[in-house]
């Protein structure tokens, strides 16, 4: 049988349904941002592609380290088997094809250049050309006869197939090569990198409308950077910096005098929607308006319209400034080595927000307006580089280096974009070694 | 206005403008949920704060299919469930209780005069564990059945408590309306 619903429990019930109790204030504040869905996988992911690149720039490195060293002592153990070059078609062992142009400079002792090795052929007598085999092939450019001492050869060319190339040369040479800066393992100096960032909005249009709106501002770092120098090729570079980048907010007028109109109850009265974040005004003189619906006031409207109230504009855009200091953490791999050379670059950097800051500009005053909410304290961003480096003295040299950055860690996790997460930077400096 | 749909993708996006958005809106009614479940303001607060937090974190797992409002007061009450398991689990005395003996059930006319806010205070006031089985039987509608499983007490314990309950908000009412003295003189 239907039970009748005692009358209380309707009552109650209904009594309680449209009842709305405001609560306190700072509820609000102690909940936490939520977390960007992917956010996380797309750190790792970043971090992992990063650690990737590392390993891949490690490992060609190493292999161009190891073929050269190979190469070179099996020319040692030629020697040392007979201290004679080895008969013509003798086979030594069964190695990868080797190319190798050798340009001979004088007569008598012949310096060469080679590019992945530090060989000199000797030019006493027979010792002058390598042996090689039937397959080997002998290009001279230039008159002469290579084993003749009278005869200066411009250009040699050797292709040995599947054996190894022998030259007579002292083995002090072979093992040092030129790479003897002496013991200049270490450098220290001062960079500076301006750089330029892009963003992707994706296929969200609500972040395109917003980068509409909004131009990059000019982005830096400056700092010291030393490095340390593994092998000939491999330097492995650190430093500290700070970097400063931004962008500016246009179509938002800032009006002073607020506070003559209406008293604060809150810390802020205003937020600006960026694509970096949210900036909260936390000036409470300054009133904010603009036409794309990015401002969003605190002010209740039914408690004040301060539309209506005479205050004087003092702006028409916001500047938002982020500033880093910078660990970076390089390996550079010399390609050439020469009075340029040229050298290879990727590493990681980490980054640790130190400013963070909005303002709008009167003139040649900066107003404070506030900060951007939940700019994430730390960064990492993954580079590489293609360097030039140029030799100004014996110990004084000139960097030049076109950077490409990704930022592995999103901007903010607020925004659903990742803010600027690719960067082309120009890197320049003076390096003094010891 | 915003939409709920803009505003709940705008929070899975990650705009905390937009979390801020969905709290301003929802927040005052399900505060009122948390006083009903509180009993005081200190802990309804931690309700709210706590019961946020959950639903940001699962607003992905919304279907949309639902009332949304409907969503976030479940888990606001599940988190107030949690809190008085916590808080009252290991202070239960007397589960088992006597059926009381019914107040004569009033007339809902007899009520009209009574703001929402006083129907409130009289379920702030009642004891925690009456004012669960109340609260989930009279305004959520669950069964005794499912009360017990939730709060862990039986079947008959959460009938006890409603019926206690259910006499201690008759009395107040009708002290508060003299809809005693009227029924008496009836």
């Amino acid at each position: 049988m239907f039970e009748r619903e005692p009358n209380i429990d309707v009552v109650f019930r209904n009594g309680l349904k449209n009842l709305e109790v405001l609560p306190p204030t700072d509820v609000w504040d102690n909940i936490p941002p939520m977390p960007v869905r992917g956010t996380r996988s797309r750190v790792f992911t970043g971090i992992a592609a990063g650690i990737a690149a590392l390993l891949t720039l490690t490992l060609v490195a190493s292999w161009f380290t190891r073929s050269d060293s190979a190469t070179r002592s099996l020319s040692e153990v030629t020697l040392a088997e007979n201290g004679q070059p080895p008969e013509t078609g003798q086979l030594i062992s069964s190695s990868p094809v080797v190319r190798e142009v050798v340009r001979a400079e004088s007569e008598g002792t012949i310096p060469t250049e080679i590019p992945d090795y530090e060989i000199t052929i000797t030019g006493n007598g027979e010792t002058l050309m390598p042996s090689l085999s039937s397959t080997t092939e002998i290009n001279r450019m230039g008159a002469g006869n290579a084993t003749d001492d009278s005869a200066a050869a411009d250009n040699i060319t050797v292709i040995a197939q599947g054996l190894a190339v022998n030259y007579n040369a002292p083995e002090e040479l072979l093992s040092s090569g030129k790479s003897v800066d002496g013991d200049q393992r270490f450098m220290v100096g001062a960079s500076m990198s301006p750089s330029v960032g892009f963003s992707s909005s994706g296929n969200d249009a609500h972040i395109s409308e917003l980068m509409s709106g909004e131009k990059i501002r000019p982005a830096y770092t400056t700092g010291l950077a030393f490095g340390y120098r593994i092998s000939k090729r491999i330097t492995i570079q650190s430093g500290i910096g700070l970097s400063s980048m931004g962008q500016v907010i246009n179509g938002i007028d800032v009006f002073a005098g607020l506070s003559d109109f209406y008293a604060v109850k809150s810390d802020y009265l205003y937020s600006v929607e960026t694509t970096s974040g949210v900036i909260m005004t936390g000036n409470p003189d300054l009133y904010l308006a603009d036409s794309k619906n990015r401002v969003e006031s605190m002010i209740p409207g039914n408690i004040a319209d301060p539309s209506k109230y005479p205050l004087t504009q003092v702006g028409s855009n916001i500047h938002q400034v982020f500033r880093y200091l910078e660990l970076p953490l390089l390996i550079r791999y010399k390609v050439i080595d020469r009075s340029i050379d040229l050298n290879f670059s990727g590493g990681m950097s980490y980054g640790l927000l130190v400013d963070n800051f909005a303002y709008t500009k009167s003139g040649s005053d900066m107003i404070p307006i506030g900060h951007t909410a939940g700019v994430n304290m730390h960064s990492l961003s993954s580079q590489i580089g293609l360097g030039m480096e140029y030799n100004v003295s014996g110990r004084f040299t000139f960097n030049v280096e076109p950077v490409f950055r990704y930022y592995v860690t999103p901007f903010n996790d607020l925004s659903g974009t990742l803010y600027r997460p690719y960067s082309f930077g120009l890197f320049s400096g003076f390096f003094y070694k010891f | 206005m915003h939409k709920v749909k803009d505003i709940i993708d705008g929070c899975l996006s990650g705009s905390r403008r937009d979390q801020e958005l969905l709290y301003r809106r929802y927040a005052p009614k399900l505060y009122a949920v948390c006083l009903q479940y509180s009993g005081n303001t200190e802990e309804a607060r931690d309700v709210l704060q706590e019961g946020f937090i959950k639903i940001f974190e699962n607003l992905g797992r919304y279907s949309h299919e639902g009332s949304f409002e409907g969503w976030m007061r479940r888990i606001i009450v599940n988190t107030a469930l949690e809190k008085y398991r916590s808080r009252y689990y290991l202070t239960r005395v007397d589960d088992i209780d006597g059926v009381a003996e019914p107040v004569a059930d009033p007339d809902t006319d007899d009520f009209a005069g009574l703001e929402a806010v006083d129907l409130l205070n009289m379920i702030m006031e009642l004891p925690p564990k009456y004012r669960m089985v109340f609260n989930l039987y009279a305004i959520e509608g669950y069964s005794h059945k499912e009360i017990g499983t939730m709060m862990n007490i039986s079947e008959g314990t959460s009938k006890s408590n409603l019926s206690r309950a259910r006499d201690i908000l008759q009395k107040k009412v009708m002290i508060l309306t003299g809809v005693t003295r009227r029924m008496i003189n009836v």
